[in-house]
């Protein structure tokens, strides 16, 4: 037994992408459409492990931040006044976002400043759940966000963010053509 | 028992899943470990079918 995971709602089903990935480390060749976005010193990909959702079934955003050589984005903890990497959903009713999983960020102390940073630097792959509660509410487009700061050694350029849109189809909970 | 509990049952981490041998969808019974063979298995259990 390497690994052991309960849901405390028995209604929480992942999808079988999201298990492989999280259980196993095995990315999933199919999954949803993939957006690609471009920020300043940043490049944005996304896709959801699914393509489709059930009622309950907990989706997983995986998102590949690449970091221009040179710069570094900034992780948590952080001093007051600088913004970390986050994910921001458009709000639809009976969709919830979970927390997002970033890799460790590094420490990072900057010439000059007696304040540590922990940072994020090159290729930085995260994912953040989001399940919907509520059934019927049909397909989406959901408008997503990633929000950071970049800066140089020498320089900060101002906090900005990364929108693009992921679709996704509802299915039936249940299949009915199982039903006895 | 609350939720937290849930946790707790079964094998540990770090311990040999049970040899469990039950019929796949035709009937005949599948062993765990010679099925997997030595690869890595993922074992999930659904509460309900549906609900």
């Amino acid at each position: 037994m390497a690994r052991k995971r309960v849901h405390r709602n028995y209604r929480i089903r992942d999808t079988g992408a999201g298990l492989f990935e999280d259980l196993l480390g095995v990315t999933a060749s199919a999954h949803g459409a993939e957006a690609l976005a471009d920020g300043e010193v940043v490049q944005i990909r996304a896709y959801l492990d699914s393509p489709t959702y059930r009622w309950y079934q907990r989706l997983r955003v995986v998102i590949e931040v690449a970091v221009q050589d040179g710069y570094h984005i900034y992780g948590t903890p952080i001093p007051d006044g600088y913004v970390p990497l986050s994910v921001t959903l458009d709000p639809v009713d009976g969709l919830e976002l979970g927390e997002a999983a970033w890799p460790q960020p590094h420490r990072f102390l900057m010439e000059g400043l007696a304040e540590e940073f922990w940072v994020h630097e090159g290729n930085v792959p995260g994912s953040v759940p989001l399940m919907f509660t509520k059934d019927g509410t049909g397909d989406h487009r959901l408008r997503l966000a990633v929000r950071y700061q970049a800066c140089s050694a020498h320089a900060c350029l101002p906090p900005a963010h990364v929108r693009f849109e992921l679709p996704v189809h509802e299915v039936a909970a249940v299949d009915a053509s199982t039903k006895p | 028992m609350s939720a937290d509990d849930y946790s707790q049952r079964g094998p540990a981490v770090g311990e040999r899943f049970p040899d469990v041998r039950l019929p796949d969808q035709s009937g005949a019974l599948v062993g765990l470990h010679a099925a997997r063979r030595g690869r890595h298995a993922l074992v999930v259990f659904y509460r309900s079918a549906r609900w």
